[in-house]
Formats: structure tokens, sequence, C-alpha cells
């Protein structure tokens, strides 16, 4: 690899590290996440700063060419949290519709209450 | 016997007074509910205005959502029977007594109000894209669950207390008329379809027919759905 190419990657890996920091110290994301991100970036961190790392692993997988390695990997993992996010996705709509019909029924029978209450005030 | 009809509406300002008060003319003894699902236009101020029985929901939620609102209303309020009605005078009122029938007799837990079983009884037999469809929605319901439903997508259907519970609980709110009957089927309970006429929409939009701008697309999610349901209701295991 090309040394001006490894200093840009570690740039971007820096960047990228803030941004979990970042994330980290606003409390926004959840942990399970957070700790998936951070394992992302120490394991990316690590291929890039040991030498040849990525190239003999691919070798021992018999990969032809690195890349190839690191595009599979790379797809199978975004595939796997697309599929985590749909199913986290669906959870929370059906919490929502729950929340939405309980919330609604409430308010009528408190609407109710109130037109009763009225109603024998009135009296 | 307590029966309530739950009559969702969409923007149905101008149905849904004259729906209800259709409901009021030819039986004052029975109790409805209207879902206002969350409409952008004035129905909820027409329902306020009018002191309609009805239920605002906060966010709209589409048919399924809205429906399975006025089935866990039924559930709360110990109803017997529920019969969903649409609020735009599609359906006949005076048919609610011709589904609720079978279920007063204790032989079925459903009972679907079908368009094409008589031909001759409804005036409005609806297109023939729609009615192809439902054939096609009908033979896969019949290759999963063994039981032919004629009009899958009617969303004229009386239920019993029991299936009141189990829709107040666990309603699928995606393709809800197909995918009902498919959960209630594989589980063993006895669905019946009897006859009815459907009246032309009087105004307003049909839910269902925004959806059916894209048949093709519909159709097949539909299909799929069923076969999902088929293997993920059973599940459950039998009659509870």
């Amino acid at each position: 690899m090309q040394i001006s190419l490894k200093i840009a990657l570690i740039i971007i890996m820096v960047f990228y590290l803030l941004c979990i920091l970042g994330a980290v110290k606003k409390k926004n994301m959840r942990i399970g996440y957070l700790i998936f991100w951070i394992i992302t970036g120490v394991i990316l961190m690590i291929a890039l700063l040991i030498p040849n790392l990525v190239e003999n692993v691919s070798n021992l997988l018999g990969f032809g060419m690195p890349i190839n390695m690191i595009f599979s990997i790379a797809i199978f993992v975004i595939l796997y949290l697309i599929f985590d996010l749909t199913t986290l996705i669906s959870k929370e709509q059906n919490q929502n519709i729950l929340l939405i019909q309980e919330i609604s029924i409430l308010k009528k029978r408190l609407n109710d209450l109130e037109k009763k209450e009225e109603n024998s005030n009135d009296q | 016997m307590k029966i309530l009809l739950i009559i969702p509406a969409y923007n149905e300002e101008k149905n849904i007074l004259q729906t209800v008060k259709n409901i009021q003319e030819t039986n004052q003894k029975l109790d409805y509910i209207v879902i206002n699902d969350g409409s952008s236009d004035g129905t909820k101020q027409k329902l306020i205005e009018n002191n309609l029985n009805h239920i605002n929901l906060i966010h709209n939620l589409g048919i399924g959502g809205a429906v399975q609102t006025g089935y866990k209303y039924a559930y709360e309020n110990n109803y017997d029977i529920a019969v969903q009605f649409d609020g735009d005078g599609q359906h006949d009122i005076n048919c609610v007594s011709k589904i609720c029938e079978p279920i007063l007799e204790g032989q079925v837990d459903m009972c679907i109000g079908t368009r094409y079983l008589d031909k001759s009884s409804s005036e409005f037999q609806s297109t023939f894209m729609r009615r192809l469809g439902a054939n096609i929605i009908s033979v896969f319901i019949k290759i999963c669950c063994r039981k032919k439903i004629t009009d899958p997508t009617s969303g004229f259907r009386a239920v019993n207390r029991k299936v009141i519970k189990e829709f107040a609980e666990n309603y699928p709110t995606e393709y809800p008329e197909p995918e009902s009957t498919v959960s209630l089927l594989v589980n063993g309970y006895k669905v019946q379809e009897v006859p009815v006429s459907m009246k032309e929409r009087e105004g307003g939009e049909s839910s269902i027919t925004r959806k059916f701008w894209k048949p093709a697309d519909y159709m097949i999610k539909v299909v799929l759905a069923i076969m999902i349901d088929s293997i993920s209701f059973r599940k459950r295991g039998g009659k509870r």
C-alpha cells in the first residue's frame, strides 16, 4: 500500500473514532450499537496498522486478492446490520401502533367521563 | 347479546354522518364506535359536533390499526359480537343481522359478508380487476388453509367474543382482511361466508383502492403475506 493512501485512511479512521466518541459523550445511541461500532473501529484500526495483516489473512483463507476478502466481509456485516435494523424497526412500529391505540382509547374514556361529570354538575 | 359496529373512518366527512344515521334509523339497539384514523379533513369536527360515539386516533395507523382499536374497545366493554362496518356507505346496514346470525347460533367464529356468492343479491359486483384479484387471493388461501373464501378482501365481517379477544391482542395490520382470515383459519377457528349486497361508494376515497392503484404490487405482497402467515400464525398451536 502506498504511504499516502495509508495516511489518508488513518485520517478517515481517526475521524470515525471521533464520531464514535461523540456518540458516547452525547449518550444518544444505545449501548448495544455503540459496542458494535467500537469493535468495528478497533478491527479496522488493527487491520490498518499491522503491516501485511490483511494480505496474510486473505492468503490463508484462500481469497485471490485481499480486496475480495475485505468486500465479502464488509457486505456480510452490512447485510447483518440491515437485517438487525429492519427487525428493530418492525418492533418499534408495533410498539408505536400499540401506544397510539391505547392512548386514543384512554382519551376517549377521559372525554366520556368529563362529559358525564359536566352533565351531573348541571343538574 | 351486545353487538358493536366498528366503523373505521379515514377522511369520510361526507359519508360518516349518513352512515351513522342509517344505523340509528334501522336499529336503535345497535351500538357503534367510529374510529377516526387521524383524518386530515373535517371528520373529527363532524364527529364532535354531532356527538357521535367515536375514538380519535392521535396518528394515522391505516385501516388495520384502526379496526384493531375497535376490537380493543369491544373487548374492554364486554361486547359479545363485533361487526366491522365501513364508514363510506358501501355496506348495507340491513345485512348486519344476516352476518350475525351464524354467530348467534354458535356455529362459527367469524362470518364474512361477501359480494360474490350470490350475483343477484348485490347490485355492486365491483370491477373485473378486483374480482380477479379476489379470486387469486382466494386460491392461495385455499392452498394454505384448505378453505374456500370467495371474498377475502371484504371488510364486512362479524366475529364472536373469542375472536374479539384474539384480534384485540393480535391483529395483522398490513393487509388486514386476508391476513386476519388466514390467522383464524390456521388456528382452527370456523369461518363462514354469507352473501350480502354492497353499494357503490357514496363519496370520499377508499383505503383499499388506493392500494389497488398498484394491483400487481398489492397482489404479490398479499399472496406472500398469506403464505408467510399460514406458517407463522400456526406456530401458536391449534384452537385455544
